[in-house]
Formats: C-alpha cells, structure tokens, sequence
C-alpha cells in the first residue's frame, strides 16, 4: 500500500527543509528578501518617470516595503547603498527618525550618505 | 532590463505604455543620461543639485517662502521666487524665457517643462533622463497637460532666443 498524499507533502516540505539547510548560510533563500526585491523592482518599474515624491511614495509596491517594518530597514539600506534610489520616505517612515539635516533636503547624494551613516552606526548595513 | 542600459527608442517604447501615448523618437530627443539627483521641477529651474518638491514628509527641497503643498498655486509661486510672474502663452517670444507646469486631471502638479530657444521644451523626465520635446509631446495620462505657462524676462538682454 503506497504512502498517504498528505505523508508524501510532509516528506517533500522535510526534504525542501533539509536541503535549505544544507546550503550555507550566505547561499539560502530567504523569503523575506525575495519579497523585497521583486517588491523593489516593481516600484522601480512603476515609478522612475515620476516627479512627485508623494506619488512615488505611495506606490503600492513601496507601501507594502514600509509594511514589512523594521525588518526591511537592513534591505533598504543595503539596496540604497548599491542602487540608489529614493528611499528616504520608507526610511524615516519605518525608523521614526531622519538624520538628514534641513538644508540637505533634497540633495540625493547628501541624503543617501546621511542615511546610510545612520545605518552604519545602527549596524544595519556595512560600510 | 534597467532603464539605465536602455536606449532611447528603447525607453520611448517602455514610456508610451505607462501614460506618455504621444511621446516618440520623432517629437523628442534625449539630451542627457540617467540621473536620479534631480527632477523636473528643479530642471525648470535650472537647478540641477536639488530634488524639488513639495512633499509632506518634508523630505525633497521646496522654497521655505511658498507653502508646502502640491497644488498649482504653490508651484506658480515657486517658480514666481525664480522671476517667473508673467502668464503667457508658448509661443516663442524675443527675450522671454518661459516655463510650462503640468497638472494631473485631479488639478495636482506632476511636471515642468522649460522652453528653449528652438521652440521645443526641455524636460527631466522623473529619475530618468533630460529630453527636449514639441509641446504636447508628454501629454497624456502620466503627467496630464499643461496648465500654466509662466515667463520672466531673458537672461542676456534675451539674447537666448537668437542663433
């Protein structure tokens, strides 16, 4: 007599669980940082030729970013610092701070640097 | 395929698509590369360090004299500090330059344009690039169509204008 579907399912997921496992640590697929890309290429996608900060901003796939919460801090960080990008809204959004100072609003060079500083002394991105 | 390896038929096919129905090869032209710096807003304004806007979480520049708010009122304002006050039309005029805002069907500001001496307008297109374009070259569901055009006398006595 042949093995139950619902034997074979918790077989397969144990041997899908196995295998992540197996893979080191740097190597894994993390769900959550899939969620991030395909949600930041999307936004990209969606919104490069808008002027509006407001409009960019409000983007579903940005807003869904800003609901992952302060999980997605270390990803916006890490994709801010190898692609640019305006997310300076999400940022202050998530983390309740803004270390850009009045005047340097704006300059997007100024702001990245002040945030990715901010970053670094959270630990949440490298140098 | 990233916008920034794009060509610019390339990015002109991927734009049509996403609200810019009458923008093509034949009534635009690029002018500069990718760059995310500044908008559109500050392109009209010459400025090209800053990201203008006036957004609420007071994140973009905007000129701490105008309110922050997106209506047209507040750019015709904005660009007024830029010497910009006079309402016109978008025919070339001897020693006038002049600038166009945009507004959506919901009356919101969503671009600026500067004229340029040939007749057709420059724009930044978002993070995009800079184009130069015939008038209605951008209308359509992205940016909607120009609401106002303002102008200030020409820099150089408008000799801007001249070849």
């Amino acid at each position: 007599m042949g093995a139950s579907t619902q034997s074979v399912q918790l077989q397969r997921q144990l041997n899908e669980l196995t295998g992540y496992y197996a893979l080191p640590a740097s190597s894994r697929r993390d769900p959550r940082r899939d969620r991030f890309r395909s949600l930041a290429q999307q936004w990209r996608n969606e919104t490069q030729w808008l002027s509006s900060t407001t409009e960019v901003a409000m983007n579903p796939a940005y807003q869904a970013i800003i609901g992952m919460g302060a999980e997605a801090l270390p990803m916006i960080l890490e994709d801010l610092r190898q692609n640019s990008g305006h997310w300076f809204w999400a940022l202050k959004a998530i983390s309740n701070e803004d270390p850009v100072v009045p005047r340097d609003r704006g300059s997007i060079k100024k702001m990245k640097g002040a945030w990715l500083q901010w970053g670094q002394t959270k630990g949440l991105v490298r140098a | 395929m990233k916008f920034q390896d794009m060509t610019f038929d390339q990015v002109v096919s991927a734009l049509q698509p996403q609200g810019f129905p009458n923008l093509n090869s034949t009534n635009s032209r690029p002018t500069s590369p990718y760059d995310e710096d500044y908008n559109c807003i500050a392109w009209a304004a010459e400025d090209t360090d800053y990201w203008w806007w006036p957004d609420a979480m007071g994140q973009k520049y905007w000129p701490t004299e105008v309110p922050r708010e997106e209506t047209l009122a507040a750019f015709v304002r904005a660009y007024g500090i830029q010497g910009y006050i006079e309402r016109c039309d978008a025919t070339v005029e001897q020693g006038k330059q002049k600038i166009a805002i945009y507004t959506a069907s919901n009356g919101k500001p969503t671009h600026a344009a500067r004229q340029i001496p040939d007749g057709w307008w420059a724009s930044k297109l978002g993070q995009l690039i800079d184009i130069e374009h015939e008038f209605a070259a951008l209308d359509g569901p992205a940016y909607g169509t120009v609401a106002v055009i303002l102008a200030r006398p020409g820099r150089n006595g408008g000799s801007e204008i001249n070849p």
